[in-house]
């Protein structure tokens, strides 16, 4: 499966080592750089799959990077930050990041959130029309919901907030991304609408919000949809 | 205190009349003898005009009692001496009494005349006295820098130039009134009186025996309270009080004003500190942890699979970063005892040599990528120095100099000796400092300021802590660019020997 090719940011050369290593075990072909100037112009020559972005770049600022980059290119980011700062992480999702992990981080978080992106690209160059995943059933051609087997029946803008965490399962939507697709870009501030609109979804999916199935809140950020993330594919050696 | 004195100078000319009355007395005699000195000369009528000068003189200079006694004295005196018959007091001729009738007239109404404006002219001097006193006041109050400068300007004014000493109320924190100036003045009123009178004070003076209430007030509220003893005011005096209460109220409030925005000031650059100390700490802990912990998260889930070589490298990082992350704790602790003025200096002889070895040693797996040159004059006598401080001070250097260097930038260290200094000079190729900032990096968390985006990531303490080991020890320590080079060069200069001023 790999040889994706996948490019790191990052100006730490240590970190850039063990990302390098590990990566290339797993037979990913990466390119490395510790200037954000240079990160753009290789996601140009070396056309990577993935990059893998730290916000504290010497020359740019990770904000910076990620709208320059999004003008002509939508190839996935995943963003590392030591800062435990929400709105920082916020800021690069809106600004187009698919993901982020904060520093320090283990391997295998940033192994499953590469897997999670790349699979979701692949998956969504080719239209599929049913998503599975721990019991929930979504088939989009016919807007028909069952879990467990159970059908379920869902609001209109309950249903569009399903699909868009569909869209793109396992990765964050902030709250302004979802409250943009739902309501329009007016609204993107409200985000109480949100908050129930959530509350309904969850209680109609049979979710408990203590211990969510589907819908997982990421505090202060925004919503993922909840996918088995230790499930291995077959990029591990 | 001119308006003083002159004060009583229109106080003696008023009332002290003894004096101006046997001066009134003193310029008759002289008239009668000088008349007599002329009486031959001139007609006696004519005389009159001479008695008539030394009235105007007089009252010129005095009131008008004495300048009426002085014309009836001259009056009588004429009259008596050289009106015939002599040395009587009646007169023969009839033209002669028109002429002493007409004197008496004269004397009085010029009397009058010149007594007169003499007050005016005291009272006019008196007025602009107070004038050039006030706008000195004025003066002072708008510029008076603070609260202090305004009160003392204000209890001043009152002293000497009022006569009237003061007691000023400043409200506290709290609100309460509390006695901030004019303690020596014995005001009869208890801290009930003054906190009751305080709670009123904005709508109305008040009046306690002789003792008058003014608030010091702008237009929004009471800023304070003056206590002044008005039993011997004028009403125009306590006017002019009022208008003095008026100004001083409005510098108070400017003065306070300021203060308070200093505060802020403060309070916010010390925040500012605080937050520049958390987010750097925060992120040159995490970032050597974040490697550390990558790099056995690595070995640990896929380390099976790397090659050998690979496994080494991942190893090798996590001394190093566990290494860095040592020497950020020890800054952090450094910086500590710098602070709280925690360093016992504990001064030997040692050998230089010795200090750069031992410095060099530590950085060896940080410093093997760049070439070192160190060269060490023969001449450098040894140190009086506490070792282990000077050794920290150059491994921070030595750590700046690499974290700078360009991929094989020669990093040079010399130390020779000169005008009873040592100077050891760290040279580095990399980009080099901006004049304008060559100070600046020895402030603490100057890099932390400059966020993430700072290529020289590190606590913003090192150079910090340099300075600081370096004046301990009576040196300094100053970062220079490189003539015909680019890169930095930081010299220090350490006095050789024990000097009288190195002890810290």
């Amino acid at each position: 499966m790999a040889n994706e090719t996948i490019l790191v940011v990052e100006d730490e050369a240590q970190i850039r080592k063990f990302l390098r290593i590990s990566l290339e075990a797993h037979h990913y072909t990466v390119h490395e750089t510790r200037l954000g100037a240079e990160g753009l112009a290789l996601c140009a020559t070396a056309q990577p799959h993935l990059v893998i972005l730290d916000l504290g770049l010497p020359d740019l600022d990770g904000q910076q990077f990620i709208s320059r980059l999004r003008e002509w290119s939508n190839v996935p980011i995943i963003v590392l930050s030591v800062r435990a700062d929400e709105t920082q992480k916020v800021a690069a999702l809106d600004a187009g990041a698919n993901d982020y992990v904060t520093k320090p981080f283990g391997i295998s978080e940033l192994m499953a959130r590469i897997r999670v992106v790349l699979r979701d690209t692949r998956q969504s160059t080719a239209t599929q029309s049913l998503f599975e995943s721990q019991g929930l059933q979504v088939d989009l051609s016919q807007r028909e919901v069952s879990v467990d087997g159970n059908p379920i029946h869902l609001t209109k803008k309950e249903y569009e907030l399903l699909r868009l965490l569909i869209a793109q399962p396992g990765q964050v939507l902030t709250h302004r991304q979802i409250l943009g697709e739902v309501w329009g870009p007016a609204q993107q501030e409200e985000t109480h609408y949100l908050r129930v609109l959530v509350g309904q979804l969850r209680n109609k999916l049979g979710d408990d919000p203590a211990n969510p199935r589907f819908v997982i809140t990421v505090q202060g950020v925004g919503y993922r949809l909840a996918i088995p993330l230790a499930l291995d594919d077959q990029s591990q050696p | 205190m001119p308006t003083q004195i002159d004060a009583e100078q229109a106080d003696q000319l008023f009332t002290a009349k003894p004096l101006a009355y046997a001066g009134a007395m003193v310029i008759v005699l002289i008239s009668v003898s000088l008349a007599f000195l002329l009486h031959r000369l001139m007609p006696h009528a004519n005389l009159s005009l001479l008695f008539l000068t030394g009235v105007l003189i007089i009252s010129a200079r005095t009131g008008l009692g004495p300048s009426l006694v002085a014309s009836v004295l001259s009056f009588l005196a004429f009259n008596f001496f050289f009106t015939p018959p002599y040395y009587t007091f009646e007169v023969a001729d009839d033209g002669d009494v028109a002429t002493l009738i007409f004197f008496l007239l004269m004397a009085a109404i010029t009397g009058n005349l010149a007594a007169r404006m003499h007050q005016e002219m005291i009272k006019r001097r008196l007025s602009l006295q107070r004038i050039s006193k006030l706008y000195e006041f004025s003066r002072h109050m708008s510029s008076a820098a603070s609260t202090d400068d305004v009160l003392d300007t204000l209890v001043d004014h009152f002293t000497h130039s009022l006569n009237c000493p003061v007691a000023v109320y400043l409200p506290d924190n709290n609100g309460v009134p509390v006695l901030r100036t004019g303690t020596n003045l014995p005001v009869p009123l208890t801290a009930t009186d003054i906190k009751q009178a305080w709670s009123v004070i904005a709508s109305e003076p008040l009046m306690q025996d002789q003792w008058q209430l003014l608030p010091l007030i702008t237009d929004q509220e009471p800023v304070g309270m003056l206590v002044m003893n008005s039993e011997q005011m004028d009403s125009e005096q306590l006017n002019l009080s009022r208008s003095l209460c008026q100004q001083a109220a409005i510098a108070l409030h400017r003065t306070q004003l300021a203060e308070d925005l200093e505060q802020v000031r403060l309070v916010s650059e010390t925040e500012q500190l605080r937050s520049a100390l958390l987010s750097s700490v925060s992120h040159d802990l995490r970032t050597p942890l974040a490697s550390i912990i990558g790099s056995t998260t690595s070995l640990l889930e896929y380390g099976e699979s790397f090659s050998s070589k690979n496994r080494t490298e991942l190893l090798e990082t996590v001394v190093e970063e566990a290494r860095r992350l040592d020497r950020h704790i020890q800054n952090l602790l450094d910086m500590t005892r710098l602070g709280q003025g925690k360093l016992n200096l504990r001064r030997d002889w040692v050998d230089l040599h010795d200090i750069i070895s031992s410095a060099v040693e530590r950085m060896r797996d940080r410093l093997k990528e760049w070439p070192l040159n160190i060269t060490i004059g023969s001449d450098v006598p040894l140190l009086w120095v506490h070792g282990v401080l000077i050794e920290q001070a150059l491994v921070n250097l030595l750590d700046n100099a690499v974290r700078f260097s360009p991929a094989d930038g020669e990093i040079t260290l010399t130390a020779r000796y000169m005008d009873n200094q040592v100077e050891i000079l760290l040279c580095d190729e990399g980009p080099g400092i901006p004049p304008e900032e060559r100070e600046k990096i020895f402030d603490m968390f100057y890099t932390a300021r400059q966020g993430d985006r700072g290529n020289l990531q590190g606590t913003g303490l090192g150079l910090a802590i340099v300075r600081g080991m370096i004046m301990a020890h009576g040196g300094r320590v100053t970062a220079q660019g490189r003539l015909n080079h680019h890169g930095t060069c930081m010299q220090i200069l350490l006095p050789a020997g024990p000097s009288e001023n190195s002890e810290a």
